[in-house]
């Protein structure tokens, strides 16, 4: 053991070379950090194909990239006419501009999608897309039956759509086409770009960035605002943002804003609340070095030992650091006068060194997590905690001012200790506490555990409500079900889709679903692109059957020159694949196919979106004696599923950390009695916790458990000291005087972060303060009752 | 051209029993179109020619046009081929005989939905508003026969329909042209006029028979 350093030129010594670690970490720190925000790191590793699927859509699906955007008048517009027309152009000159950045930005619609704006060499595709040659021959008797009808078409309303098509496409192809590829329910056109009701221009932008990537996020918004201000006449309009992406800005945004000012309270608090309890500015300083080491060695690991480190890690991390704050909490309070930092440490230390192997085990449970960001938390408030508790007993006890006051000569602590031990200390307490636990628990209203991953990014109601309201205008299709296809070619998705989709049409046909949208619609298998391509007639086939046709008709003789030269390239065209780059993946079919095939594993999946559904177990049937290459997947079941399978796991790694955290007390303490005042008020009190969370209808997340055991890691604090008897009364205030000052600190901090109104903080903070206090009030009563005092004490309290 | 076809008959129903303008002024353009409001439902007869670049010889239709109120308009088609169409709540609705009817937004045809809008200004005897979507000029004569020429001034809508013409003769409405921007025309000849629609017309023919003195 090392004798305390002499002289206060060593001990100058001592803090500077301290200071300059300090630094030198924090250096290093500052050059490797790299954060990361995709919030997807500290989700639940999915394990079934389903979950895995979810996480995609999610967090980098085709969805969750979706940002969706309204132009309105700002101020009191007045419906209609003009502000339509500069509404519609500004939709456009955002489009155009947001288009042209496609490094941030996969796709922007706004309507004006448009099939005469197509790469014209694409539309003799049409033939092979279209399901008319499936049925139909272009022979004399079909396209004169189809002349007639355009005829009719020309003298009526509709000419002017017509028109311009009819040289090209006399049976009207295309817009057959574009019929079957119109949403069930799309938006209103108006001036070309799409409306809602309410005289807002919407548009779609996809972002490259994933959804629940905050910071990219944050970076596609600003490019899409920065777009909309540069636009002649954006100043008397309004840009509105909604979508997951959106959303997890604003979130991020909020929960640091909340965390921010709840923070810069508590610590003014905490500042205070040491200097009323120390007397000392230098005790405080010196103090904060364990703190900082256990922050900049635990973050200094992190970079080591990972490629990026998760902002929330960080968050989470300070928060479970505040145990790491009991260290040099208990030495200032457990100094005596006279006696030197050193050997108040010394004496301590046992104790303190039993503390922290036990918090250490407590978080190991984060690290079998098997979640990279819980992962990332377990090693930070490991490398912390030791840190923090080997600075204290070694760097920090040299540093201490030599002379002090000792708390345990403090009027008010005597009172407090003798008010303490007159507490009557009945053996039923425990079975009482039990009791209770059972009965809250028993008649605790509402599920126990909250499954929704939703409930805990909460978003304002009107941003909701304004999010469905888009949605709806939009014709989104439903996020909850999704028809999976598989195969192990993308042209088996192909073929699987075509032969459901008769099954699909007789579902819609009988409202059990509104609309179901399956691959096949936007891409026929090669082979039924060859076969309609089969039926194409020959040139001289073609020109005679039509020469025959307009027998007796109006129609110019050469006018249908562009019909045939189409339906003779159509006749030697190479199928189009989804694996077709360029031209055909550029266009905005090419980019809902992509959105609706994915390659995985060696095998394909098709995605069909469904919208509407009225009768589930109808759909369910179409998945019916498929093998499993079928099937409809309940995203909310799946996330359900994946969170309760990521808590079962969280569950059993706190069991196997209690086994250990038993052990180690009971080896620590060389009895099992002494073990069972430390681990039994502790336990009760965290069911208590629960208990009293439930009864107040609270259902418990991943967050409350977190919280657990942070409070489970402070209240064995509290316990491991009170059950220290000492025989000393002075001493056994001191620890009472550590204690409070611990628990004070700890209600102060999380106490405020219990009136956050978002929900995570509020969790944490609420199931922290009730921790901290129930763990304070149980290892009390449940303490051994302490040796009576020595006459000499009570003399010394008299004086 | 449906809506145009739709509006004007009603012109033709109005009593005559007015002296006809004589002056080509705006403010007497405004005048007329005001005396022209008419109450609903309204129906009158119709024969359409319509001369596309398209086709070797002219498209002719005939049947009855009415109005039934506020935005609605209806167009029926007697020969060659029946056929209804309906305006009503922003969507064109078409109706032939033995098929399911054909659906489309008004709003897919800015320029369809200009046309309503202004032409149930019209209906209604509003000048102002028929004078918002149009330049519009009058040339009368003596004898009671009068022009209202109608130029978009909608950029997008003068992209497709160029100009429009109206003959009529005293509170009558005979004729109307509607020459698109890419040469195409049409024209209706209305009310009792309707009946008198050549076999085989042409575009002299016709222009002669909306402005002859019968």
């Amino acid at each position: 053991m090392r004798r305390r350093l002499s002289g206060p030129g060593a001990r100058a010594t001592l803090l500077i070379v301290w200071l300059l670690a300090l630094a030198a970490l924090g250096w290093v720190v500052s050059q490797r950090l790299k954060v990361s925000t995709d919030l997807r790191s500290f989700m639940p590793a999915p394990t079934t194909p389903d979950q895995r699927l979810l996480m995609e859509q999610v967090g980098d699906g085709p969805g969750s990239r979706l940002l969706l955007l309204a132009i309105s008048s700002a101020g009191a517009a007045k419906p209609g006419g003009q502000s339509d027309v500069q509404l519609a152009a500004l939709s456009q000159g955002l489009a155009r501009a947001l288009r042209n950045d496609q490094r941030r930005y996969s796709q922007v619609l706004n309507g004006s999608f448009d099939l005469a704006a197509l790469d014209p060499s694409l539309l003799p595709y049409r033939y092979l897309l279209s399901p008319t040659l499936d049925t139909q021959p272009l022979d004399e008797a079909y396209l004169s039956d189809q002349l007639q009808q355009r005829l009719d078409d020309l003298s009526s309303p509709a000419a002017s759509l017509l028109k311009g098509l009819l040289p090209r496409d006399p049976t009207l192809e295309m817009l057959k086409l574009a019929q079957r590829w119109t949403p069930a329910k799309s938006p209103e056109l108006r001036e070309g770009v799409w409306f809602t009701p309410q005289h807002e221009a919407l548009l779609l932008v996809q972002t490259t960035a994933a959804g629940f990537d905050p910071d990219a996020q944050q970076l596609a918004i600003d490019g899409i605002q920065h777009a909309f201000d540069a636009l002649p006449g954006s100043a008397s309009a309004k840009l509105e943002f909604s979508g997951p992406g959106y959303f997890s800005v604003v979130v991020g945004a909020q929960t640091r804003h909340q965390a921010d000012w709840i923070g810069r309270i508590s610590s003014v608090g905490f500042i205070v609340l040491m200097l009323l309890a120390y007397r000392s500015i230098s005790s405080l300083l010196l103090s904060a070095l364990p703190i900082a080491s256990a922050a900049l060695a635990g973050i200094a690991v992190l970079t080591v030992a990972f490629p990026e480190v998760h902002g929330i890690t960080l968050a989470f991390g300070f928060t479970l650091l505040g145990v790491a704050q009991e260290y040099p909490i208990r030495v200032l309070s457990h100094r005596r006068a006279g006696e030197d930092a050193v050997q108040s440490v010394r004496a301590l230390w046992p104790l303190l060194l039993t503390a922290i192997a036990s918090a250490c085990i407590a978080y190991l449970a984060f690290y079998a997590s098997g979640v990279n960001g819980l992962k990332q938390l377990a090693v930070f408030t490991i490398v912390g905690l030791l840190a923090a508790g080997f600075s204290t007993r070694y760097l920090l006890s040299h540093l201490l001012p030599v002379r002090v006051r000792d708390v345990a000569q403090m009027r008010w602590l005597a009172n407090a200790r003798t008010f303490v031990d007159r507490l009557p200390r009945p053996r039923w307490i425990p079975i009482v506490v039990a009791l209770a636990i059972v009965l809250m628990l028993a008649v605790a209203p509402g599920p126990f555990w909250q499954n929704n991953l939703a409930a805990l990014t909460p978003l304002p109601q009107d941003m909701l409500l304004r999010d469905a309201h888009l949605r709806e205008a939009l014709g989104a299709p439903d996020v909850r079900y999704l028809l999976v296809l598989q195969a192990p070619t993308e042209q088996g998705v192909l073929a699987l889709s075509q032969q459901l989709q008769p099954k699909v049409d007789a579902l819609v046909a009988q409202h059990a679903v509104d609309a179901l949208e399956l691959p096949s619609l936007y891409l026929p298998s090669i082979a039924w692109q060859r076969a309609r391509q089969q039926k194409l007639p020959d040139r001289t086939t073609l020109q005679r059957e039509l020469s025959q046709a307009l027998q007796g008709l109006p129609f110019r003789p050469d006018l249908f020159q562009p019909f045939l030269d189409d339906v003779e390239t159509a006749r030697s065209l190479t199928p189009l694949t989804p694996l077709t780059p360029e031209r055909y993946a550029q266009t905005p079919l090419g980019q809902r196919l992509a959105a609706m095939l994915v390659q995985r594993d060696g095998h394909w999946l098709g995605l069909g979106t469904v919208s509407g559904v009225h009768d589930v177990a109808a759909l369910q049937t179409l998945g019916k004696d498929s093998g499993g290459s079928v099937r409809l997947l309940d995203l909310k079941a799946a996330s359900e599923s994946l969170v309760a399978a990521y808590r079962t796991r969280i569950l059993q790694a706190l069991l196997i950390a209690s086994v250990l955290l038993v052990l180690t007390i009971t080896f620590a303490l060389r009895s099992l009695r002494r073990a069972w005042h430390v681990l039994a008020p502790m336990t009760l009190a965290t069911f208590l916790v629960l208990a009293v969370e439930r009864l107040a209808g609270i259902e418990i997340s991943l967050f409350h458990l977190v919280a657990l055991i942070l409070a489970g890691g402070l209240g064995l604090h509290y316990a491991l000291f009170f059950e220290r008897d000492t025989g000393d009364p002075a001493e056994q205030r001191r620890t009472l005087h550590a204690t409070i000052v611990c628990v004070l600190s700890a209600l102060l901090v999380f106490g405020m972060l219990g009136w956050a109104t978002i929900p995570v903080l509020r969790a944490i903070g609420l199931t922290v303060s009730l921790g901290v206090a129930f763990h304070f009030c149980l290892s009390i009563l449940m303490a051994p009752h302490a040796a009576p005092e020595s006459p000499e004490d009570s003399h010394a309290r008299e004086d | 051209m449906l809506l145009l076809g739709m509006t004007l008959p009603l012109w033709a129903n109005a009593s005559a029993s007015e002296a006809a303008p004589a002056a080509a002024t705006s403010s007497s353009a405004s005048s007329l179109i005001a005396a022209l409001g008419q109450p609903a439902p309204a129906r009158t007869a119709f024969a359409e020619a319509r001369f596309m670049r398209m086709l070797d010889r002219p498209l002719v239709v005939s049947g009855e046009l009415a109005w039934l109120g506020g935005d609605q308009l209806q167009r029926r088609v007697d020969h060659p081929n029946q056929e209804t169409a309906t305006i009503a709540d922003g969507e064109v609705t078409q109706q032939r005989a033995g098929k399911s009817p054909r659906r489309f937004s008004l709003t897919r045809a800015p320029q369809l939905q200009v046309l309503l809008d202004s032409f149930v200004a019209l209906l209604s005897g509003d000048a102002g508003r028929l004078q918002q979507a149009f330049e519009i000029r009058y040339t009368g004569v003596a004898s009671g026969r009068w022009t209202l020429s109608l130029t978009p001034r909608d950029a997008t809508v003068a992209k497709s329909i160029a100009s429009i013409t109206i003959d009529g003769d005293g509170k009558q409405s005979r004729c109307m042209r509607m020459q698109e921007a890419d040469g195409d025309l049409a024209i209706d000849l209305l009310g009792p006029l309707a009946a008198k629609m050549p076999a085989q017309p042409t575009r002299d023919a016709l222009q002669a028979l909306c402005q002859s003195a019968d």
